[in-house]
């Protein structure tokens, strides 16, 4: 179903909130995996806001679907949109990374309610949500599992372990997503460790691929529904993404991939932020 | 005016002390054509991409990739070349635990392995990205050489002097910023060699990594306020471990506390442990680490300090060791 | 009714600031002289509707102390209608107030010189003479220990509730190898003290270390910030970059206050 304009607008506007959030939170934490959380925004809000079947109120409500974060270092992101979701209280987020709080780099899905499981190292997370599928199905429950990975994150032998069990056991109850954004740490993921040609990849290893982009409520959206709706293979969706989308200092730059920033540039990236129109 | 500093992680790097090492393997690059270099797309905060920088075409960057990272490193020393790996110390000894105690250690391959943010030293990342037991798994590697340097100066003198082996080596470094304990690198280093970093008779603190330099503040201290004598050991090399010095020390201090950014479960306390259960002489003995649980997050200093693994802590734990008592100094006047 | 942000910023001039004119009297062989013999109290004071605030200086055989509150008989004091034009004018604005003693004219005359050489810690002084600029990172050093305990102990909370969460550390400011060109600042379980020189029972948790008196200049008139200025070398910084930031943060914070 296409979205609406009404849908468009209130997606748009989580996302800049998101956006901003991210900004806010990676200063008080005195630096963070900004890029990679930047670059999920669109995915996030939507899975968030309109595709998964949860209830903040209930973060251990049985009948939900589940989320798991492979690439784990874009917690910045992921912990501001858990809060305003309506998880936990958003001032908890003006300790992150500070002594004994629930919030650091990766998530504690122990401590963090709306985090189904702790990620951070990454190749994890895959294995885990086939893991979680395969429950679903045996306890002949209807919710899905659905994983986002890294772009650099499928370097790691266990993810391709975890493509080929998904595809053996036609784990179709799981949706999962790459957020191809082309850098990981040292560089450009084709300088550092190419892994193109990506989307044959998954194929090869038996998955029904999705290439859309990953910053397009419509597209993201299409491609989410049809997943939902495939029974013959799991379906991955590669989203192509920028790094550091949404503040224009940042975007498509490696550097970015951590960092921290100064009164000024909160300001100047706001700026931007509330003016960008994406998605 | 701007509130606050805007940095990203290629700038984070030119503001770290631990260049000393990625000098000191560019220095031996040149002068050993057979040494090569390997990371996991951590090149940048493992320093070994200084020498990746200064000698390309000997670097070799896995990406995200670890298991395959030591597997290939293996088959370049088969092939008569040394590499130095380098990746956070978890991966090493987990992700790729198999890798190196097979592909490696059972091939007796010399391959030296700089494993980084050992311990609690990443504090913020949390337990995914940290790693308090890898004293415990290498130690029970046949083979391994285990080495936890006090500093970077330590860790410079350290992928120095191993290559004076031909086997694996596993020296475990911090997150970079750890201060130095040593002014100068001509303290004599040897793998296996124990230092004596202050000499003491009531009580004798063995330590490895931060916390030696802890135990020296510590030791300061307790020598001013409360008159006790502490023999501070940098116990640097874990395998093979210097027991002689640490049957020395129960025979003339008689009592022995052990502080290391690890689980206290077979790390340096065990080891330290096993030699004295065997000497069959009595001491009173302690060991202080991370008490059999997953950090908190935080920055690594306030964790070392929840933990009692700083200059602080080691005090406190003295303190109960000996049943004593001190005074304070309170005065919190401004003094301008 | 002054706000909380000037009876903050007055209680930095007061307590933080005043106190480094001992340093000047001390470094400046002229203003010594001109003080010798000299035995007087010299007022500032604010009216507030919550009570006035104010301190004075003492100077007395030859020594100056800097003193909370109000002296009985000053001999000369500098009234002002507000907490606000205090502070303006001790921060070199233009503000409006009495003097009363004005006639004493040459002691009113050697207390203005002086005021006149804290102008030295503003951004905009940009000296030349290698002894003003050895005296300007010398007066800096100190004020970064001072103002940062004062800003403590005055109670703001964004740093209270940084300092009451530590354990005893010692933040060390220093030029390299210069024992005079230092001054440190202890905090433990929410108290701080600073004091001048190297600290010497503890180890320092960080440690600035400017590599000399010229470097530490663009770094302190901020035509180079932090980052940079540790990437050129000018500045080493040792210890946890965490806590380092977190003083660059609050020193940023003191000088918008007072600046």
């Amino acid at each position: 179903m296409p979205i609406t304009d009404q849908e468009l607008r209130e997606l748009r506007g989580h996302a800049k909130q998101l956006r901003k959030d991210i900004i806010d939170v990676t200063f008080w934490a005195g630096g963070a995996h900004i890029g990679g959380a930047l670059s999920l925004v669109e995915i996030l809000i939507l899975l968030y806001y309109k595709y998964l079947h949860i209830d903040p109120g209930h973060p251990d409500m049985p009948e939900r679907d589940r989320f798991i974060l492979s690439k784990g270092h874009a917690g910045v992101g992921f912990a501001p949109m858990l809060a305003r979701r309506g998880y936990f209280d958003f001032e908890l987020l003006k300790d992150f990374n500070k002594f004994n709080s629930p919030f650091g780099m990766h998530l504690d899905g122990n401590k963090v309610k709306g985090a189904d499981v702790s990620t951070g190292s990454l190749g994890h997370g895959l294995s885990m949500a086939v893991g979680m599928a395969l429950g679903a199905r045996l306890k002949g429950r209807s919710w899905r599992t659905y994983c986002v990975l890294g772009d650099g994150e499928c370097n790691e032998g266990s993810v391709w372990e975890a493509a080929m069990a998904a595809a053996h056991y036609k784990t179709t109850n799981l949706i999962t997503f790459v957020d191809r954004n082309k850098y990981s740490v040292d560089g450009p993921t084709e300088t550092v460790m190419g892994i193109e040609p990506f989307a044959d990849k998954w194929r090869a290893f038996g998955f029904i691929v999705k290439e859309v982009d990953g910053h397009s409520y419509a597209a993201l959206s299409q491609a989410i529904e049809e997943a939902q709706a495939e029974t013959k293979a799991p379906v991955v969706i590669i989203a192509h993404t920028i790094k550091g989308k949404g503040v224009d200092f940042m975007e498509d730059d490696v550097r970015w991939h951590y960092g921290g920033l100064d009164s000024d540039k909160i300001v100047e990236a706001k700026r931007y932020i509330e003016t960008a129109v994406i998605g | 005016m701007a509130v606050g500093l805007t940095w990203n992680v290629y700038d984070a790097n030119t503001m770290t002390q631990a260049e000393i090492y990625g000098k000191v393997l560019c220095r031996l690059g040149e002068e050993n054509k057979d040494i090569v270099g390997l990371s996991a797309d951590l090149a940048k905060s493992t320093k070994i991409g200084e020498f990746a920088a200064m000698f390309p075409d000997r670097f070799f960057n896995a990406g995200v990739a670890e298991q395959n990272m030591f597997g290939m490193a293996a088959g370049l020393a088969k092939a008569g070349l040394i590499p130095f790996v380098s990746t956070m110390a978890v991966f090493t000894t987990m992700r790729a635990g198999e890798q190196v105690r097979t592909d490696i250690c059972y091939q007796n391959l010399n391959v030296k392995i700089i494993a980084t943010h050992g311990g609690i030293s990443f504090g913020q990342a949390g337990t995914t990205h940290q790693c308090t037991e890898d004293i415990a798994i290498t130690r029970a590697m046949a083979n391994m050489t285990v080495i936890v340097p006090a500093d970077g100066i330590e860790c410079a003198n350290a992928v120095r002097a191993c290559l004076d082996i031909n086997g694996p080596v596993y020296i475990r470094i911090g997150r970079g910023f750890e201060p130095n304990c040593y002014t100068t690198d001509a303290y004599g280093f040897e793998i296996g060699k124990a230092v004596e970093m202050n000499p003491g008779t009531d009580i004798t603190l063995i330590c490895c990594g931060i916390t030696v330099l802890q135990a020296l503040e510590a030791a300061r201290v307790l020598e001013k306020s409360a008159g006790i004598s502490a023999r501070v050991i940098n116990m640097h090399t874990l395998k093979p471990l210097d027991g002689e010095i640490i049957r020395k020390a129960v025979a003339e201090t008689r009592r022995i506390i052990t502080f290391e950014d690890h689980n206290i479960y077979g790390g340096l306390g065990s080891a330290v442990a096993e030699v004295i259960a065997e000497y069959g002489k009595s001491c009173a003995f302690a060991r202080v680490g991370l008490p059999d649980c997953f950090s908190l997050v935080g920055y690594p200093e306030d964790l070392y300090s929840h933990y009692k693994l700083d200059a602080d802590g080691i005090i406190e734990k003295v303190k109960e060791v000996m049943g004593k008592d001190f005074e304070d100094d309170d005065s919190w006047e401004d003094g301008f | 009714m002054a706000s909380h942000e000037e009876k903050l910023a007055a209680g930095l001039f007061l307590h933080a600031l005043f106190p480094l004119l001992k340093v000047v009297m001390n470094e400046n062989a002229g203003v010594r002289k001109k003080f010798a013999g000299v035995n007087a109290s010299v007022q500032f004071l604010a009216r507030d509707g919550e009570g006035d605030v104010g301190a004075y200086l003492k100077f007395a055989d030859g020594r100056l102390d800097v003193v909370e509150g109000t002296c009985p008989k000053p001999d000369i004091a500098f009234l002002f209608a507000s907490v606000r034009r205090m502070n303006a004018m001790l921060g070199g604005k233009p503000a409006l107030f009495k003097i009363r003693g004005f006639y004493k004219v040459p002691l009113l005359l050697k207390v203005l010189a002086l005021l006149m050489n804290l102008t030295l810690l503003m951004p905009t002084a940009r000296p030349t003479d290698p002894e003003k600029k050895r005296l300007k990172v010398k007066l800096t050093l100190y004020m970064m220990a001072a103002s940062l305990s004062q800003f403590n102990k005055l109670g703001n909370p964004d740093i209270r509730k940084w300092t009451s969460m530590q354990p005893e550390r010692i933040y060390q400011f220093s030029v390299a190898g210069r024992e005079d060109m230092a001054a440190y600042l202890r905090v433990k379980a929410g108290r701080t003290q600073a004091g001048p020189g190297l600290y010497a029972k503890r180890r320092p948790f960080v440690h600035m270390k400017f590599r000399s008196v010229d470097d530490a200049l663009p770094i302190i008139l901020n035509e180079v910030n932090m980052v940079m200025a540790v990437e050129k070398g000018y500045l080493a910084l040792e210890g946890s970059p965490e806590y380092a930031r977190d003083i660059g943060n609050f020193m940023m914070q003191i000088q918008s206050l007072i600046m």
